[in-house]
């Protein structure tokens, strides 16, 4: 690794797996997500990164409710953790399913799922 | 419920009901289970109302005529006060449901239900709104009785109130074409002394300490009531003498007993240069004479009468007038006599200009009904004169006897025009509503036209010129005779005024009745006076003649009260303002002689 | 026969007749008969028995009080009075008084008898009632108004008959052309003239001022009724309203009287009276004559003390102030300082005010100047109620008030009385040569003859006066029934078309001439003569003995005979024009014709008393005697103040007086009956050349001396200009005040209004205002489009994320 690789990098790369990775993790998948919404014109890519950061939470969810990742002694949330995972998954497929009708119609009415070119809401 | 004193309230109910029976009927009418198209029933209850009322006022007043005298009867000859009625009403404040007559309210109180009598039958032509008119009408009707029985400062100004807006109404709704204006002058001018008269009820309520009056004049006032037992009295009076606080009164008879010490409590305190009993005098004379009403605010008058239909014209002449007069005789004089001592040149005064003044413009006036309003500004004269000459001075050896004569022709001249008041306008309106003008320039030949009602109308008329043998005559002579003594020179302008009262009259009637052929328009419509108009009309030229003829009849109520109101305070002058000033100069010629 | 209960009773009686005749008509009248026809008779029928009761009380009066000769030399009152009081003694009644005599034979109080029926008011000490006061004259005049009145109630039945028919009135001019057409009012004339005898017997038989002051009111309004009896005319209610108005001014004096009296006095009583004391015992109250000339002072005049008090009003509060506390002293020392008060004559303005008032109201009564303009115009009213209302009765009444209250009158106020009757009589006979109007002649004769008597009374001749009233009464109502009855034959008031009438009316004319002839004063000197004869001399006589007594006021003398000229002048003009030479319009003089019985027979009746009243009968019976039995006390031998002296009347009766006096009357008659001969008989002297030479005169004469325009200018613009002023003060100031105060209270409103909208309203629309720019602002924000929204929130994050972090990091630092 070069030199000008951070403290934080270089710690994580020689601990072993904890809840910090997991949490990296999911803030790239966050990120990642919602570089993808801010940049992304088509409108299902935006959805795509809503999935992306509906997941990367999830994964918190998930790393925090473990408590084979909570080894120094943290207190882990147990199976609320796991069970908020599932319920996001549960709102992640309802909301896509209801962003993806909007989509449709929203295509059926202006031909085109640019979300630039949609600004009916504005004030 | 009540208290057990009630028991030996034989009054509670008779007074209760002579003052209330007309809102209770109001209320009733008022409800929407009366349909506003049965005109003619609502008409026939308000009248067998007043009816009954006036039955029941004249039961309690002329007792005789109904057999055996009752102990809530009033016994005629008596000087106090009868028929007293004390419940509590708002304890926290001393305020009292306390009513009570004397020979000063009892004629006042049968007047009014006996105008009220004859306004509602004088209604019948009224076909606007039938029903919110006799609905206000009646509460008119509690209102003024109210006042003129209730004896509580309070409780009299909640009445006085209560007077004031079914007036406003019944003449802004049902009045001529300047109603609104003839209503909101009425209202304002009307408010204006209220609201005095308000100021000075709170000055004197809170100057006044019952501590101050002994145990008798305790009871005396009812402040205690004497149908307590002598235990029961005697707590009620230590618990007043042993308050630590001042114990404050609305109590009409309790303040005039405090305004008559020696030290009174009204005289001790000073605001800006005058004392609290000059200030309350003042502001209680302005509210009572707008209300007479004496020249200069008299203007009200004359719009609210032209305006008003004929009934209210007759209640308004008839009874409201009248409320000043008694107020200044039953508040003014009794509870601050310093100052009515002192300012008796004043009520004198005015009430002199307001004769003169009034029987001038009554000459100039076209208008019928103004002429008649002016008369009766010219006539209250009469009444503030009378009341006002306090002769009982020093100079006079404090004799009180001319000042009793000025007071008792004063309130003979209240009766006397309201009866004769009341029938003069009712004259106007029955031309009026027959031709729908009252131009004096466009009548004339009535006489021939109508014959009945012309004698009747002539004879009304010369009531009020204070012809000999009818009702006018006695209190103007009395009234006269007596103001001499107070003031030479008011005494002659009185005089003088006996030839004006002649002139407009005697020019009134030549113009209207006299004459060949009428002049003015619908001279078709000129029919002899009708059933009716003829029961209305009938009993005031009769009580016109009966009051001239037989004076004694009002003597008796009126003479024992005013009388012994009188002495008393002529034997106040003597103890507490021995070195009252004469109330005239002594001529040029005595002087002259002197020298 | 107890006379001082039966002669209240007889007179009470024939004072409510009258009364009950009246009420009858009221409201029977329209259907006694076919248009009322019996209303006459029941009028008549009651008046006639008035005057029956009236005779019946004379009657009882003489068996008591006989009347004895009258010695000249004035013994004749003494002896009266001496035996009224004999007579009186033997009563042990209220009313009669036998005061011992004090001061001679002449200072008694004379026979009376006086009380109370009925209290108006009671009060104190002060009291109103109506009562009687009978002595001789109120007997005399009782039987001379019903008498008087009985004749013309007779008369009027014939000479009214045209209102028992529709009558078609000439004098009213419809608008829209034509006469007015009405129903006859037959019974509403008996009607008033019952009410008025009523009211005038009220007046005659009162026993207090104040009943005085009653019926005087009620003898006014009679008579507006009865001036205005054909109201139809403008001039009638016009004339009606000018007599009553003129009238008041008369009575407001006499209301100041009153209150001079009443207010200082406490009584307006005549007479004393007797009232239950309060231990049960009869305590004698004063009346004013008692009061004003008391027994103890030999019924000379004095200020009563009740006047001498009050004008010492200022002495009495500091006498009450030095003795505060102690009622009783102060009172005795009050009573103590009134003989000094009064001698520095403290109170005698108060009852010089008092009779100048009492006399303000019989100058409006009595039609004295200056308010004599009235009468004149009341002529408009049917010529019976001109005979009984306008020249006999009512007008007399003030004369007889004077009369009756002629002990409580100072010198200076006789003076003044006297003064206002000769220039009454003065004025009215001037104004009476000229008049053509046959009415208004003899109304004006009136004024004049009211005149004399009023003089008469002010020189002192209190028997004068009222025997000239007396007689008078008789022969002016004669003449006045006599010119309605040649109004009834000629259908006009106006002499120059008349003349030549004595032939078709014979009795008319000739009962006239004895009317004029006794006006005149007619007689065979110191023989006899007719009515007026007697009066009249004995005022010239006491004119004279006044005037001596009082050189500087001669000329009341030389007006009084001056006044005989007159009179004789115009009366006679007045009977030639209308009865001597012949006819100036034959239209009329063809139609005259003698008047029915039932209007002759009154004035046959009339004429024999205008020839007889003023006879004395062998024994003494005569009107001159009887009123003597009824002088006041204190009054026959005359008295004196203020430089002024009153003489006694018996003087008069004596040399060179007597003679004087007849000769001045007879000469002065002579002369002026001669001069209307010239003129109008024998056509020497030719009046309308006299009028163009004297022209300005005649004119201001015709003119009736222009006082009509001289008080319409003096008075009644004034008064209807400030009526006009004091309503314009109403509508133009006052109202004007009010109407402004509340048209400030509205601009205040206005202003109010203004702050709220701009300042309180715009500070609330400020921040709304605000809040949506901010909107409108931020809504910009909302791009609707999500990248931007991304965006935002990731900045947003980040940057609170950064704040939080700061602000933690330095907090935790700090």
């Amino acid at each position: 690794m070069q030199p000008s690789l951070s403290p934080l990098v270089a710690s994580l790369l020689t601990e072993p797996v904890g809840v910090t990775h997991y949490l990296v993790v999911g803030a790239i998948l966050f990120t990642a997500g919602v570089a993808c919404m801010a940049v992304k014109r088509n409108a299902l890519g935006v959805l795509m990164g809503i999935e992306l950061v509906l997941n990367g939470a999830n994964v918190n969810f998930v790393a925090f409710a473990s408590p084979y990742l909570q080894a120094e002694g943290g207190k882990s949330l147990g199976l609320d953790g796991q069970a908020i995972a599932l319920f996001v998954i549960l709102l992640a497929a309802a909301e896509a399913a209801v962003a993806l009708a909007i989509t449709l119609n929203f295509y059926n009415n202006h031909a085109t799922v640019d979300v630039d070119r949609a600004d009916d809401l504005k004030g | 419920m009540l208290p057990v004193a009630t028991l030996d309230q034989p009054a509670l109910w008779p007074l209760t009901a002579i003052v209330f029976l007309p809102a209770l009927v109001a209320a009733l009418l008022s409800l929407p289970i009366v349909s506003k198209g049965r005109e003619e029933a609502i008409r026939w209850i308000t009248l067998l109302t007043t009816a009954v009322v006036f039955v029941l006022s004249l039961w309690m007043a002329w007792p005789t005529l109904f057999g055996a005298v009752g102990p809530a009867q009033f016994r005629v000859g008596e000087a106090g006060m009868q028929a007293m009625v004390k419940q509590p009403w708002i304890p926290a404040f001393n305020i009292e449901y306390l009513l009570g007559v004397d020979g000063i309210s009892m004629p006042l109180v049968v007047l009014t239900t006996f105008l009220s009598m004859l306004a509602a039958a004088a209604s019948w032509p009224i076909t606007k709104h039938v029903k919110a008119y006799h609905v206000l009408f009646l509460l008119l009707e509690t209102g003024m009785l109210g006042v003129f029985v209730s004896l509580d400062f309070f409780l009299f100004y909640v009445f006085w109130e209560v007077m004031l807006l079914p007036m406003y109404f019944l003449i802004g709704i049902w009045g001529g074409p300047r109603r609104e204006y003839a209503a909101i002058k009425f209202f304002l001018y009307t408010l204006l002394g209220s609201v005095l008269m308000l100021l000075a009820i709170l000055m004197l309520y809170f100057t006044g300490d019952l501590r101050d009056l002994s145990a008798e004049q305790l009871v005396a006032a009812h402040v205690v009531s004497p149908v307590l037992d002598a235990a029961a009295q005697a707590d009620a009076v230590a618990a007043i003498k042993t308050a630590t606080s001042p114990v404050h009164t609305f109590n009409l008879l309790a303040l005039a007993q405090l305004g008559q010490l020696p030290e009174s409590p009204f005289a001790a305190v000073n605001l800006w240069g005058l004392s609290l009993e000059t200030w309350a005098f003042l502001l209680l004379l302005v509210g009572f004479v707008i209300k007479v009403p004496v020249v200069p605010v008299h203007t009200w008058l004359p719009d609210a009468h032209v305006e008003a239909p004929t009934p209210i014209s007759m209640i308004l002449a008839g009874v409201l007038l009248k409320l000043g007069g008694y107020g200044i005789l039953r508040i003014c004089y009794p509870i601050c006599p310093g100052a009515g001592l002192a300012l008796a040149w004043l009520v004198c005064g005015l009430g002199v200009v307001s004769m003169v003044y009034g029987a001038f413009a009554a000459l100039a006036q076209k208008d019928f009904k103004r002429m008649v309003a002016y008369s009766s500004v010219s006539h209250m004269g009469y009444v503030m004169l009378g009341l006002g000459v306090w002769s009982a001075v020093a100079g006079n050896e404090f004799r009180w006897d001319a000042w009793a004569q000025g007071v008792n022709g004063a309130m003979f001249q209240m009766l006397a025009h309201g009866i004769s008041s009341a029938g003069m306008f009712f004259m106007v309106g029955v031309l009026y509503d027959r031709v729908h003008h009252r131009n004096l320039e466009e009548f004339g030949g009535i006489f021939n036209r109508m014959p009945v009602y012309s004698g009747l109308a002539v004879a009304i008329f010369f009531a009020g010129l204070g012809l000999p043998g009818l009702c006018g005559f006695i209190g103007e002579v009395l009234v006269t005779l007596s103001s001499w003594n107070y003031s030479r020179v008011l005494a002659v302008i009185s005089a003088f005024t006996v030839i004006l009262t002649a002139a407009y009259i005697l020019w009134a009637i030549q113009r209207v009745y006299l004459g060949a052929e009428y002049k003015g328009p619908h001279g078709d419509h000129l029919t002899p006076i009708t059933g009716r108009e003829l029961a209305i009309a009938t009993p005031l030229v009769f009580l016109a003649i009966l009051f001239g003829v037989a004076p004694q009849t009002l003597f008796n109520y009126v003479t024992p009260t005013v009388n012994r109101q009188v002495e008393t305070l002529a034997e106040w002058t003597r103890t507490v303002k021995p070195d009252a000033p004469a109330a005239q100069p002594p001529l040029a010629a005595d002087a002259t002689a002197r020298r | 026969m107890d006379p001082a209960s039966q002669l209240p009773m007889l007179l009470g009686l024939a004072w409510l007749a009258p009364l009950a005749s009246f009420l009858a008509i009221l409201f029977f009248g329209p259907r006694m008969g076919s248009h009322g026809r019996n209303a006459a008779w029941v009028a008549t029928a009651a008046i006639v028995t008035s005057l029956v009761l009236s005779l019946a009380a004379f009657v009882t009066w003489l068996g008591v009080h006989p009347v004895q000769a009258a010695a000249h030399g004035g013994h004749a009152a003494a002896h009266a009075s001496d035996h009224a009081d004999a007579a009186a003694a033997e009563q042990d009644d209220a009313g009669a008084h036998a005061d011992a005599a004090v001061h001679g034979g002449h200072a008694e109080v004379p026979a009376h008898y006086a009380g109370d029926w009925y209290t108006l008011y009671e009060g104190g000490r002060l009291r109103l009632s109506i009562g009687w006061y009978v002595d001789a004259l109120t007997v005399l005049m009782f039987v001379v108004v019903t008498f008087i009145a009985t004749c013309i109630h007779v008369y009027a039945s014939g000479y009214m008959h045209d209102e028992l028919h529709d009558v078609t009135d000439h004098e009213v001019h419809l608008a829209g052309g034509g006469h007015l057409h009405r129903p006859g009012r037959f019974p509403r004339f008996f009607q008033a003239l019952s009410l008025f005898c009523f009211s005038m017997l009220g007046i005659v038989i009162a026993g207090n001022l104040a009943m005085v002051f009653i019926f005087w009111e009620l003898v006014g309004i009679c008579s507006w009724f009865l001036i205005g009896f054909y109201y139809e005319r403008t001039s009638a209610s016009t004339a009606a309203n000018k007599a009553f108005i003129v009238n008041r001014v008369g009575d407001f004096g006499m209301l100041i009287g009153l209150m001079a009296l009443w207010g200082a006095l406490g009584t307006l009583q005549f007479a004393d009276a007797q009232v239950a004391g309060p231990d049960g015992s009869v305590v004698t109250t004063p009346g004013l004559f008692s009061l004003v000339r008391p027994a103890a002072g030999g019924h000379a005049l004095q200020v009563p003390d009740g006047m001498v008090t009050f004008a010492a009003a200022d002495e009495v509060a500091r006498i009450a102030a030095d003795h505060a506390g102690n009622p009783a002293d102060a009172a005795s020392e009050v009573a103590s300082r009134i003989s000094d008060w009064r001698a520095i004559g403290l109170g005698h303005w108060l009852l010089v005010v008092a009779g100048l008032g009492i006399f303000c109201g019989c100058v409006g009564k009595s039609a004295q100047f200056p308010l004599f303009v009235w009468l004149p115009d009341a002529m408009e009213g049917p010529t019976p109620v001109s005979a009984l209302v306008h020249s006999a009765t009512m007008v007399a009444a003030g004369v007889y008030l004077v009369g009756r209250f002629f002990p409580v009158l100072t010198p200076e106020v006789l003076l003044v009385i006297a003064y206002a009757g000769a220039i009454t009589l003065f004025i009215a006979a001037t104004i009476a040569l000229v008049a053509n109007d046959i009415k208004r002649v003899l109304a004006y004769s009136t004024v004049s003859q009211l005149g004399y008597m009023m003089l008469a009374l002010g020189v002192g001749g209190w028997v004068a006066g009222l025997f000239h009233l007396v007689t008078h009464a008789f022969f002016k109502s004669l003449l006045f029934l006599c010119s309605g009855s040649v109004i009834h034959a000629c259908h006009t008031n106006d002499m120059r078309k008349m003349g030549g009438l004595a032939r078709v009316m014979p009795y008319t004319a000739g009962t006239m001439l004895v009317g004029c002839l006794a006006i005149i004063g007619a007689g065979v000197p110191f023989v006899i003569g007719l009515s007026g004869y007697y009066s009249k001399d004995s005022i010239l006589a006491q004119a004279l003995c006044f005037s001596q007594a009082n050189p500087r006021h001669a000329i009341l003398f030389w007006a009084v005979a001056g006044g005989a000229f007159l009179t004789a002048f115009y009366m006679f003009r007045l009977w030639f024009m209308t009865f001597a030479g012949q006819p100036r319009d034959h239209h009329i003089a063809d139609h005259a014709h003698e008047s029915p019985n039932v209007m002759v027979t009154p004035l046959v009746t009339l004429a024999v008393l205008a020839v007889v009243a003023g006879w004395t009968l062998p024994g003494g019976f005569g009107i001159a005697n009887l009123l003597e039995q009824a002088r006041p006390a204190g009054t026959a031998e005359g008295f004196a103040a203020a430089g002024i002296t009153i003489p006694a009347e018996h003087l008069s009766h004596g040399e060179p007086f007597h003679t004087i006096a007849t000769w001045t009357a007879f000469g002065t008659a002579l002369a002026g009956v001669l001069l209307a001969a010239a003129m109008y008989v024998w056509r020497s002297i030719s009046p309308a050349a006299v009028a163009a030479v004297f022209r300005p005169l005649y004119a201001f004469l015709a003119g009736r001396w222009y006082f009509d325009e001289l008080y319409d200018a003096l008075f009644v613009k004034p008064v209807l200009g400030i009526a006009s002023l004091a309503s314009g003060v109403d509508r133009g100031i006052i109202d004007r005040i009010i109407d402004g105060v509340a048209w400030t209270a509205r601009q205040l409103a206005g202003i109010d209004a203004w702050i709220d909208r701009t300042l309180v309203d715009g500070l609330v629309n400020a921040t709304a205002n605000a809040t949506w720019n901010a909107g409108l602002e931020l809504k910009k924000l909302q791009t609707g489009r999500l990248r931007q929204y991304v965006m935002f929130i990731v900045v947003g994050t980040v940057a609170l994320y950064v704040l939080a972090s700061m602000l933690l990091s330095s907090s935790l630092a700090g």
